[in-house]
């Protein structure tokens, strides 16, 4: 059997996602190595972390598949970072192990269903009897209340770094699920809680904690729970080793975690 | 509109020293000033050139409206406005927006979400949102008390040094660490991570909000501040001269994973991320020590708007 190629990788990805490629992504393109690099093993992560590449290459993958940048800026603008020592020591680190990074984010957020989204709802236990229409992520869930629903997510999906806004004791039903930076409007009148990855704390629109903590003010129930960033879009990126795995039957395939980042404070 | 008339303001001062705790209440120093008045001063005052297009704008009330008191804060909360009342001030002076949105106004913007994220066909007639009972809430106490609030934002930071950054380095108790060269930067008796996030969180009354990347027992002499909401370029520039650096809110796919990074990568190096509102508040603080110096018609206070998160412990 002849080696398997990254590009012959990709153009499997492009048969397979169900809709039309688009050429203009900048996100979805090669990172580092090319088509051309023989594939020995695929390993889909959230981040192409110095750490993750590492446990892939342990592994025996040297084809990584990241949802996020390789370079610390969405773009990977190389002028941004390649000053900086720890990009050259990523890159070397790359070069000696015959690297490639091909990344999937926006069609991977395009597909149907959106891998991320599906593998978020099953971390967090959210079956899909809750789900008020097929794939508008918006669930009405038996009624609990925010601090033991906060709880009960932080305690399934291992998150040191939650962070929850209003009152624990307010009485939440309906819930919005957002990933990554892709945070829903908390105002709207049909959702009790938004649960999602990252947001800026403000200056967006309607998408940040400072509406939750005046509804808390005026008596209104509302919550906010951030899971970060790698935790809320990390869990998703299962359900694409496996799909990449049903069309690349001559190498592994695995999920490499990257991981939370961070630790608390007590 | 929210002009009020010499008898009505006179009532309502007399209604705010009685509830006022004592030190808060407005004092009258040779007549008085009004909220357009004070921004006129701040222009004259702050140092740089007023920008054409800015967030620094009022969001509320009239500018017109005499001022019983300044209230400064890093974020206009309802609970902040309320406790601004209480202390008799009527200038709510806010670093972020009040109205929950870039956009900041009173008019009601269009909602993203489940099946309204989709533009409307053009020329098609805006549908009209219900009533925002938060947002309706907000802008009835806002009403009713005659306040006026002003957003203060991009000027202040543009000021030498950055009071935000400065702020900051006073709450920790590092003003005569500064760096000479280099305003950001403070170098700090030798201590460890732990240590100093520790401090971060006694100095800050922070809650659930601080998240830090880096080893616990690292060693730090040098810290860079980095207050408010910055970009990846900001960490690059500062985190190879540096142990440690303190932020408010950096995008989590920027720098975040550039700290990590480089700390698996062998660099003893650590990131502490304190949140955006809370990482304002003494920048806030500094600006209502600022205010005094040419508003000496009425007391200017800091209100903290507190650390908005909480977690719960696994």
């Amino acid at each position: 059997m002849s080696a398997l190629a990254a590009g012959e990788v990709v153009a499997r990805i492009k048969a397979n996602v169900g809709i039309p490629w688009r050429d203009t992504t900048y996100r979805d393109t090669f990172k580092f190595g090319g088509p051309d690099t023989v594939v020995k093993g695929i390993a889909t992560t959230m981040f192409c972390s110095y750490d993750a590449i590492g446990r892939a290459v342990e592994a025996g993958c040297n084809m990584l598949v990241p949802h996020e940048d390789t370079y610390w800026n969405d773009r990977d603008d190389l002028s941004i970072v390649s000053g900086d020592p720890s990009y050259k020591l990523k890159v070397d680190f790359m070069k000696e192990h015959d690297i490639v990074i091909f990344r999937m984010h926006d069609h991977m957020h395009a597909q149907k269903p959106d891998f991320i989204y599906v593998g978020l709802a099953r971390a967090l236990g959210l079956e899909s009897k809750y789900e008020t229409a097929p794939q508008s992520h918006h669930f009405t869930l038996p009624e609990t209340t925010l601090g033991e629903m906060a709880a009960t997510f932080q305690k399934r999906l291992g998150d040191k770094a939650l962070r929850v806004v209003g009152d624990p004791k307010a009485k939440m039903s309906r819930l919005q699920l957002g990933v990554g930076y892709a945070t829903p409007s908390i105002d709207n009148p049909d959702v009790d809680v938004v649960l999602s990855g990252e947001q800026q704390e403000s200056d967006g629109s309607f998408d940040s904690p400072a509406y939750v903590l005046d509804a808390m003010t005026v008596g209104i129930p509302k919550g906010w729970i951030m899971l970060g960033h790698n935790v809320s879009e990390e869990q998703g990126m299962l359900e694409m080793a496996q799909w990449i795995k049903s069309f690349t039957p001559e190498v592994p395939v695995q999920l490499v975690r990257s991981g939370e980042p961070f630790w608390v404070p007590k | 509109m929210r002009q009020i008339s010499r008898r009505k303001f006179v009532a309502l001062t007399a209604a705010g020293v009685a509830t006022a705790p004592r030190g808060l209440m407005a004092r009258s120093v040779g007549g008085t000033v009004t909220a357009q008045e004070i921004v006129d001063r701040i222009k004259k005052n702050i140092g740089v050139e007023w920008k054409p297009e800015t967030v620094d704008t009022f969001k509320a009330g009239d500018p017109s409206t005499i001022v019983t008191g300044i209230v400064t804060t890093s974020l206009a909360s309802l609970d902040v406005l309320g406790r601004a009342v209480k202390a008799g001030a009527n200038l709510i002076i806010s670093c972020e927006p009040t109205f929950f949105a870039r956009a900041d106004t009173r008019i009601l913007p269009a909602r993203r979400g489940p099946g309204t994220g989709a533009a409307a066909p053009s020329g098609a007639p805006e549908t009209p949102l219900p009533a925002d009972p938060v947002f309706m809430a907000k802008d009835a106490f806002i009403k009713k008390h005659n306040l006026v609030v002003l957003r203060f934002s991009d000027h202040w930071r543009l000021r030498t040094p950055d009071p935000f950054v400065q702020g900051l380095g006073n709450a920790f108790g590092w003003s005569r660490f500064a760096d000479a060269r280099n305003p950001k930067v403070y170098s700090i008796p030798e201590t460890s991570l732990d240590a100093l996030v520790s401090l971060v969180k006694k100095s800050l009354n922070a809650r659930g909000g601080m998240r830090v990347v880096g080893d616990p027992q690292l060693r730090i002499r040098k810290v860079a501040l980095l207050p408010g909401s910055t970009p990846i370029q900001a960490s690059i520039e500062l985190l190879p001269g540096v142990d440690a650096i303190i932020a408010g809110e950096v995008r989590e796919w920027e720098s975040v994973e550039y700290v990590r990074e480089t700390v698996a990568l062998g660099g003893k190096k650590s990131l502490t991320l304190v949140g955006r509102i809370v990482s304002e508040e003494p920048g806030m603080q500094v600006c209502a020590q600022w205010l005094k110096t040419f508003v000496p018609e009425v007391t200017s206070t800091w209100i903290s708007a507190g650390d908005p998160y909480w977690r719960p412990t696994l």
